[in-house]
This record gives structure tokens, C-alpha cells and sequence, in this order.
């Protein structure tokens, strides 16, 4: 009873690793769009330097747009430090939008602010 | 969840610099192998690999080291989480994690009230006992590679 109850553990485990192999937040981008992105808004939650990436929010088309940046020693080395850019600014930010249409989220590359350009990924387009 | 990331763990894991999750990290995949190799290692033996070598002569080492690592894998694995915690909630890789480390421990907890294990320093075992732990074995396996497995996962969700 025991070894039949782990298959069938271990199988819906295989399962689930599978499907969600596409639906990547971060460590990649396959997650997300191949097209270019570009949105411009205002900043809803300031720059933080904390976890596996760097995040920021922005506050467009009435909708609250979850950023994710570089990793948090990356964006810095950017320039993008938490507290430059002020809550309310408005910024413009270019990058790849997840796949899912109803994930509002930016794989960010490069972060514009009052004539600044703050470019995380410098080695992407 | 919103109580860990607002805890001092939480706040201090966000704001001591910028390689501080990654280190943070390395420890906890450090504590994870620890645990694994010397779980993989026992797990085998009691499923029937190895047995020219004694079981006590494998559990001696692997025992400690595996809880050794267990530790340290919750330890930084708290630190990880308290960082933004309140993220991971509806992530379905840590509803599968998590039941898995418990279904994990319980396995090891039953394993300690059982008489075949409580004395296989001291004598031999008959080979029904051996089933019986071998069966041990390979729940031990599924419940730390699910836990794995799921854990590795939450960051591609």
C-alpha cells in the first residue's frame, strides 16, 4: 500500500514539475514574451534590493505592475539603488511581459527616470 | 506568512546588502545536499544495496550527518522565505514541499519507535524486519526528492 501511495505521489510530482516548467518568474526568461516590452507609469512601490531579484512596482492604466529587475547586486551596480527613485515618479521601463496575459509582470531590462537610464541587463536589447 | 515577513528575521534578511540572500542560499542548498547524500546513502542500504556492509555501519555516520543538514536546510530555509514571504503565497511547489519534509520527519519519527530499528546495533535482523525497514527506505526517498523537487521548483512558478 505504501510503495503504490509513493508512485502515485511521485508521478503527480513529475506531473507538476513538467506543466510548470514555462510559467518561470524568474531564473530565466521563458516565462516570459519575446517581444519587446515597453510601459510607462508611476511608481507605486519603490526599488528593493531584497530576494533572488530585485523588484519595483508601477502603477499603470490603473493596474499595479509587478517589475522584476536583475539580481539585487546587478541592479545596484546599475545604479538602480533602493530610495533614487521616489514613489510616484514617473518612469518608463522596457522588458518582456510574462506570458500569462493575466500576470500583470515585467522581466525589467532597463528603467528610465528623469532622463536616466538605468540598464540592469546592459547586455540585452 | 505576513508575520514572518514582518518579523526581524524578515526585515534583516532585506536590508543587510546585496549578497545577502544569495549567500543565505548557498547555505541552504549546502544543508539540502548534506541531508540528501547521507539519506540517499542509508535509504539504499535499506533497500538492499550494500549488504555485505552492515546496516550500523552505514546508519552510524549517515544518521548524524543527515540531521546535521536537516538543521541547517530549516535554519536558512526560514531566513530564505521571511525575505518576502508573503510572495509565495498560492505558489503550489510549497504546498507540495512542505507536506513532504512533514510526511518526511514522520517517516523518520515512526522509524525511530520501531523495534527493528530501536535494535539493529545489537543483533541481527530477521529478513521480514529488513522488508519492513527497506519500506521506510523508500518513503524516506519519495518525501525528500518530492521535497526537493517542489522546493527547486517555487522559483520558476
Amino acid at each position: 500500500m505504501y510503495s503504490r501511495l509513493s508512485l502515485c505521489i511521485s508521478r503527480t510530482i513529475l506531473a507538476l514539475s513538467l506543466s510548470a516548467l514555462p510559467a518561470s518568474a524568474h531564473h530565466g526568461w521563458a516565462g516570459n514574451l519575446d517581444e519587446e516590452f515597453e510601459l510607462t507609469g508611476t511608481v507605486e512601490r519603490g526599488v528593493s534590493l531584497a530576494g533572488p531579484h530585485a523588484t519595483m512596482q508601477l502603477r499603470a492604466d490603473g493596474k499595479v505592475w509587478d517589475l522584476t529587475l536583475a539580481p539585487p547586486a546587478r541592479t545596484e551596480r546599475a545604479g538602480l539603488k533602493e530610495g533614487i527613485i521616489p514613489v510616484g515618479a514617473t518612469v518608463t521601463i522596457h522588458g518582456h511581459r510574462n506570458r500569462d496575459a493575466n500576470r500583470f509582470e515585467v522581466k525589467t531590462e532597463r528603467v528610465t527616470w528623469n532622463g536616466r537610464t538605468f540598464n540592469v541587463y546592459p547586455d540585452r536589447k | 506568512m505576513a508575520w514572518l515577513q514582518a518579523s526581524a528575521l524578515g526585515h534583516a534578511m532585506r536590508e543587510s546588502g546585496v549578497w545577502t540572500y544569495g549567500f543565505v542560499n548557498l547555505v541552504h542548498i549546502l544543508g539540502v545536499a548534506t541531508l540528501f547524500g547521507a539519506v540517499l546513502v542509508l535509504d539504499l542500504r535499506l533497500l538492499g544495496l550494500w549488504r555485505n556492509v552492515t546496516l550500523p555501519a552505514i546508519s552510524k555516520p549517515t544518521v548524524p550527518v543527515a540531521a546535521t543538514g536537516f538543521v541547517i536546510a530549516v535554519v536558512s530555509g526560514v531566513c530564505l522565505l521571511a525575505t518576502k514571504a508573503t510572495e509565495y503565497i498560492g505558489n503550489p511547489f510549497l504546498y507540495i514541499k512542505f507536506p513532504a519534509i512533514g510526511l518526511g520527519v514522520l517517516n523518520v519519527v515512526a522509524l525511530n519507535c520501531l523495534r527493528a530499528w530501536k535494535q539493529h546495533k545489537s543483533r541481527e535482523l530477521s529478513s521480514r524486519e529488513q522488508v519492513t525497514l527497506a519500506i521506510f527506505g523508500g518513503i524516506s526517498l519519495v518525501c525528500w526528492l518530492t521535497a526537493i523537487t517542489a522546493g527547486r521548483m517555487i522559483g520558476y512558478w
